[in-house]
Parts: C-alpha cells; structure tokens; sequence
C-alpha cells in the first residue's frame, strides 16, 4: 500500500515538483516586501507552470519532434506543449519587464522599494497635516 | 498568526495540487490524453504539408501563425506601456531617501 503510494510519487515526479515551485513562488510573493522580490516569486510561479506543460507532452523512449528525411521514426514527443510554452515565454518576460518598470517609477518616487516603508511614508503624510 | 495561517493554507494548496496531479497519467505514459489525434495529425503532415523538419518551429510559424502574430502583438503593447511607465517625470520625491535604512 505505501509501497504504491511512493511509486505513484515517483511517476509523477515532474507534476508534484510543479506544485512545490508554484507555492514557493507564491509564499515568495506574499511574505516578502522587496517588490523585485515579489517579481522574482512571480517568475517562479511562471516557470513551475512551463515545467508542468513540457513534462505532460514528454513521452517515454520517444525522439525530438525533428524529422529527419526518409525517416519514419518511432515515437515523437508530443509538439503542442513545447510549442505553447514558447508563447507562454514571451509574456512572461512581458510581465517581469513591465513590473521592473514599475519598480523603477515606485524607487523614484518615494525611494525605496520596500513595501512597508511606502506604506509608513503614506501613513505619516496623512497625520501631519493636521499635527 | 499570519505566518500559520499562510503557511497552513499553502500547504493545503500544494496537498490538493499534488492529489490532483497524483490522478492524471503516469509521466511519459503514451495513452496521455494531451497525446492525441492533434499531435499524431502534426507529426505526420509536417513534411508533406509545410516542407519544414522542425515540428515545434513549424507549429508556431505556420500551423498557429495567427498565434505568433497575436504574441507579437502583445510584446508591441508590453514595449509601449514599459515606455508610457518610464517616460513619467517626477519633479520631486515624496520623501528623501534614507541611507541607513537599507542593508
């Protein structure tokens, strides 16, 4: 019975290794205050899902999908994912540039990237007015 | 207190990840339902419909152009709204930066 249990683990090794980036990268982003911190929590949340599409198009024993010419081959590994991912890639470096900008405005502005110092500064400009 | 609670519902989120992850086809099993007619139809056609050997580069230039196109189009708005963020002026900062503050 547990023998089994830990056999269903190793087969699913890829799919389980996904779910363990996916909430690294998410305790990442909700614990820290740094904001390229929490940029870098979102790239890992990214890449355990490209990890979790390219494992499902894995097939064992099968080739690259490049055909050779006048080759039948055995099995290929499935194309689709791969190819999905590439698009997926593209955003996700879409996403990290733009909130690196983002960043680069926050650290202008009220100099400093930390979170809980933005917030202490916004909190002070509101009391002193009236102080 | 939040660091129990966050810690407690991430691991229920990774408990329920890894049980439905648990249920789906064994890794490299060849009756995965994402390997299907799909996969076998690019395989299959790529030399004879497109003259191309490379299935992935054929998928994404030819077989999903409009995809390619589509993706092009979202790295134009991303290049546009990183210069629109960048190109604000900030004529003072709100506070002056503390030097002691940061490690």
């Amino acid at each position: 019975m547990i023998y089994s249990f830990w056999i269903q683990i190793l087969e699913h090794v890829n799919y389980i290794g996904a779910a363990c980036l996916f909430v690294v990268g998410l305790y990442t982003v909700v614990t820290h205050n740094n904001f390229i911190k929490k940029i870098i929590g979102i790239n890992i949340m990214e890449t355990s899902v490209f990890l979790l599409f390219v494992s499902i198009g894995f097939v064992h024993g099968a080739s690259p999908p490049v055909l050779t010419l006048g080759d039948t081959g055995g099995p290929f590994v499935n194309p689709l994912p791969s190819a999905l991912i590439l698009t997926g890639i593209v955003v996700g470096v879409s996403i990290t540039v733009y909130g690196l900008s983002m960043v680069i405005q926050i650290h202008q502005l009220y100099g400093t990237i930390e979170l809980d110092e933005i917030l202490d500064t916004e909190e002070s400009k509101d009391d002193s007015p009236h102080a | 207190m939040k660091r129990a609670f966050l810690i407690v519902t991430l691991g229920g989120l990774l408990v329920i990840m890894s049980y439905s992850f648990i249920q789906m086809p064994a890794i490299g099993s060849q009756d995965h339902p994402a390997y299907n007619e799909i996969a076998a139809h690019y395989i299959e056609n790529t030399v004879a419909e497109t003259n191309a050997l490379n299935v992935v580069a054929v998928i994404i230039s030819d077989y999903r152009a409009l995809d390619t196109l589509g993706e092009a189009t979202v790295l134009f708005t991303a290049v546009s709204a990183v210069l629109s963020v960048l190109l604000i002026a900030h004529p003072k900062p709100l506070k002056k930066r503390k030097e002691n503050h940061h490690g």
